[in-house]
């Protein structure tokens, strides 16, 4: 249990509630009404996460997998802070990066430039660490002469690029990715892949959601599968991979 | 993490919100900054043409007591409206990042106080030149007017950006609000014309506290009612306590519900 307290990232027990509105409450007069009665607005709770315990050391990388709906994307955004834990604790140890969705941010009338600067800060960068990656940045990104354009004009594939090379340009101790790693041509695909299995070697600690189990055994050494919102299985990622692939055929 | 999602410790990111709202602004048109002053322009000669020509308003050069308080007017009313919006305009990244919501909503206020700065320097520059003939001293006073304005606003709009997180009703509701409180404001008309016996209730009403005190300080070239003034400033670190309280209490569940 001691290697709790050096854990990068650690989750544990923790559920996440949501409320779903089936008839919305939308409008004042009903919540006046049901103030005055002290009445909660009826609304059917979901439970997107039940009971999940997780802890990733530094330097490791963590695969989660599972189909559409299974409560990968919360276990990403209760890592990363965007909500808060129905019951639990999730703590993170240094800085986490969230690359939940790519390009979050990005205002398509502003230039490319502009929008490194913009996404950049949102990210928690300081104007000085900015400046120090910009050309990083740029490099990674590889847009080329588009850098003075509207990002409204950028293919599809040259905005991933760009919200990429941002996010991964950040200096963090964690990197949270939700199936993001499927951007960009094939060339691009190889480069970010790359960059990430070097960011692990230097120490980093990485998390990724993927329903792609060949990155996900290329990246990561451990896996945890989910079904709708309950832990399946964890372990070795070819173990888990092959439990995964074997129940879904 | 704490110190990441501590207002003031993102500063860098207010300044780059606003550095983009500014620049998505203006950029690629141009006529630029003028359509600001499009509206309150069209507005201002309206009036001017109503109440000198139509009914005739008992005031000494009605346009330049006009213009001392329309702009701050059309200030409060364009930012409480923007704050219906702003969240769910930035519900992506609310979604993706932690980060302090507040931030988007200081962000998009100091947006528009910038736009306020610059029509306020051409008011006062016509105010000077064509009413006053020289600089009078109560501008002086100005920063202090122009604190508590932006206080109040912000006061007001974080708990209206909170409750429009949660119910559409309040961008329908809130111009209903605007356009009664425009006419229960001294905008085109001084507070002095207001019954005594009803002057109590009406000052209630911390934005015709505000407005009158921009009369003093503009139109009469008199230094601020202090008493005026006391209670403006109470009335405005009440609503930002409250406004601050309100949001805090269910920001963490706008990533959820946007």
């Amino acid at each position: 249990m001691n290697r709790d307290s050096e854990a990068a990232v650690l989750c544990s027990g923790v559920s996440k509630r949501f409320f779903l509105y089936e008839h919305a409450p939308n409008s004042l007069r009903e919540l006046f009404i049901r103030t005055v009665r002290r009445k909660p607005i009826a609304a059917r709770p979901y439970f997107a996460l039940t009971d999940f315990d997780l802890r990733v050391m530094p330097g490791e990388a963590v695969a989660i997998i599972g189909q559409n709906g299974s409560g990968k994307s919360t276990v990403l955004r209760l890592i990363a802070g965007v909500y808060a834990p129905t019951s639990g604790t999730v703590t993170v140890r240094g800085r986490s990066a969230t690359v939940i969705e790519l390009g979050a941010g990005f205002h398509p009338e502003l230039t490319g430039a502009e929008n490194i600067a913009l996404y950049g800060v949102i990210m928690g960068m300081s104007r000085q660490e900015l400046a120090a990656r910009y050309d990083a940045i740029l490099a990674f990104a590889d847009i080329g002469n588009f850098v003075e354009t509207p990002v409204k004009y950028y293919s599809s594939g040259m905005r991933a690029r760009l919200a990429f090379a941002v996010a991964v340009c950040v200096d963090h101790d964690v990197l949270l990715l939700d199936e993001v790693l499927a951007v960009g041509d094939e060339a691009f695909r190889h480069k970010c892949l790359n960059h990430l299995i070097s960011y692990r070697d230097r120490g980093g600690t990485l998390v990724i959601a993927s329903h792609d189990l060949d990155q996900a055994c290329r990246l990561c050494s451990r896996a945890v599968w989910l079904d709708k919102g309950k832990l399946v299985m964890s372990g070795d990622v070819g173990a888990v991979a092959d439990a995964y692939r074997a129940a879904r055929a | 993490m704490a110190s990441n999602t501590s207002l003031w410790s993102r500063r860098t990111l207010i300044w780059g919100l606003v550095l983009r709202n500014v620049k998505v602004k203006y950029q690629r048109s141009l006529l630029g900054f003028l359509w600001t002053l499009v509206y309150p322009l069209l507005m201002v000669g309206v009036l001017v043409l109503v109440f000198t020509t139509v009914i005739r308003i008992q005031i000494d050069h009605f346009w330049a007591f006009l213009i001392s308080g329309f702009f701050v007017w059309n200030y409060v009313s364009a930012s409480l409206y923007a704050a219906t919006y702003t969240l769910a305009e930035h519900a992506q990244i609310t979604r993706s990042i932690a980060l302090p919501n507040e931030a988007l909503v200081v962000s998009a206020a100091l947006s528009k106080l910038i736009e306020f700065l610059i029509e306020l320097a051409l008011v006062l520059i016509v105010l000077a030149v064509a009413l006053h003939h020289h600089l009078p001293a109560s501008f002086a006073a100005l920063p202090l007017l122009l604190a508590i304005q932006f206080g109040l606003t912000l006061g007001l709009q974080l708990p209206i950006a909170t409750l429009a997180v949660f119910y559409k009703d309040v961008q329908h509701a809130l111009p209903l609000l605007l356009s009664a409180l425009f006419y229960l404001s001294p905008v085109f008309y001084p507070a002095s014309m207001i019954p005594e016996s009803a002057r109590d209730y009406y000052f209630m009403n911390p934005i015709a506290e505000l407005l009158t005190l921009y009369h003093q300080v503009l139109y009469e070239a008199r230094l601020p009612d202090i008493a005026l003034l006391g209670s403006v400033t109470l009335k405005t670190a009440a609503i930002l306590g409250l406004g601050l309280m309100v949001f805090n209490r269910f920001k963490h569940l706008f990533a959820e519900i946007l």
